[in-house]
């Protein structure tokens, strides 16, 4: 019961930031100067202008490859350029602290 | 080992899987190209239960936060509180503007959505977005990620090789 309730919670808290966005969205000036179609009737759109990247079999073999790599290093560099300088200021504050 | 101590190794090996999974998964949610566009969203709203387990699993210091974050709570706590909140919402707008683009799990469920520019703009802006925090949310907890790993990973690796060697040697 408690973790239904706590279930609850967050999906009402998430309901909560969904219902600001669309209402931001759509009450927003970005909504309404875009484009607008009907699901189906979509007109034909230049590649990457809406769905380039969306349709499996672009890029070929390496594509998926190239995506993977590319995401696994953004997280890496975040984490190493935070990691990195903590680690090395931790150490410095050994050293002082134990001469 | 008492019963405490058992539970909380427990709660620690659970946290790991269902994290490994979130990340293998928004690793592979994160490129559609590849995925394809039907693997890309269903793995993103199955994405949803996982992420609501990782709340469920960190309930506790969510809520002790909560109730101190005004008092007496350090910088980094202070940090990874407010860090845990942008990625939960932004979190939630990619996964609305997602389902407003929605080219497979929605129209399968007989749900028709007209679709506009801003929602694909949005959806691709929230992404990036989302991958820069998950860098940032995965830093704050290298730590535990590194002891975790070398806990329940490397060291029961590393017994099971030296085992065998054993096992090798006297055979």
């Amino acid at each position: 019961m408690k973790t239904l309730g706590r279930i609850l919670i967050i999906l009402a808290v998430m309901a909560i930031v969904m219902g600001v966005t669309y209402a931001a969205v759509n009450s927003g000036g970005s909504a309404s100067a875009a484009p607008q179609f009907e699901a189906g009737r979509r007109p034909p759109f230049r590649e990457g202008q809406f769905d380039g990247d969306r349709h499996e079999g672009r890029e070929g073999g390496g594509g998926w490859m190239f995506g993977l790599i590319k995401n696994v290093g953004v997280i890496a560099v975040v984490v190493t350029l935070i990691v990195l300088p903590k680690s090395v200021a931790r150490k410095r504050r050994r050293t002082v602290a134990a001469s | 080992m008492s019963e405490l101590q058992s539970s909380s190794k427990n709660l620690t090996r659970i946290k790991l899987t269902v994290d490994l999974v979130i990340f293998f998964a928004f690793l592979i949610a994160m490129d559609p190209r590849s995925s394809g566009i039907a693997v890309h969203e269903w793995l993103a709203t199955a994405a949803l239960a996982a992420l609501i387990v990782h709340l469920l699993l960190s309930w506790d210091w969510i809520v002790q936060i909560s109730r101190r974050f005004l008092g007496r709570v350090n910088l980094q706590t202070r940090i990874n509180y407010i860090l845990n909140w942008l990625l939960f919402i932004d979190g939630s707008v990619m996964m609305l503007s997602g389902f407003m683009i929605s080219e497979a799990v929605f129209p399968t469920l007989g749900i028709e959505l007209p679709r506009n520019f801003a929602w694909r703009e949005l959806h691709d802006m929230t992404a990036n977005l989302f991958l820069l925090l998950l860098g940032l949310h995965t830093a704050l907890h290298w730590g535990w990620v590194v002891d975790t790993f070398k806990r329940y990973i490397f060291k029961p690796l590393g017994r099971l090789v030296s085992f065998r060697r054993r096992k090798d040697v006297t055979a």
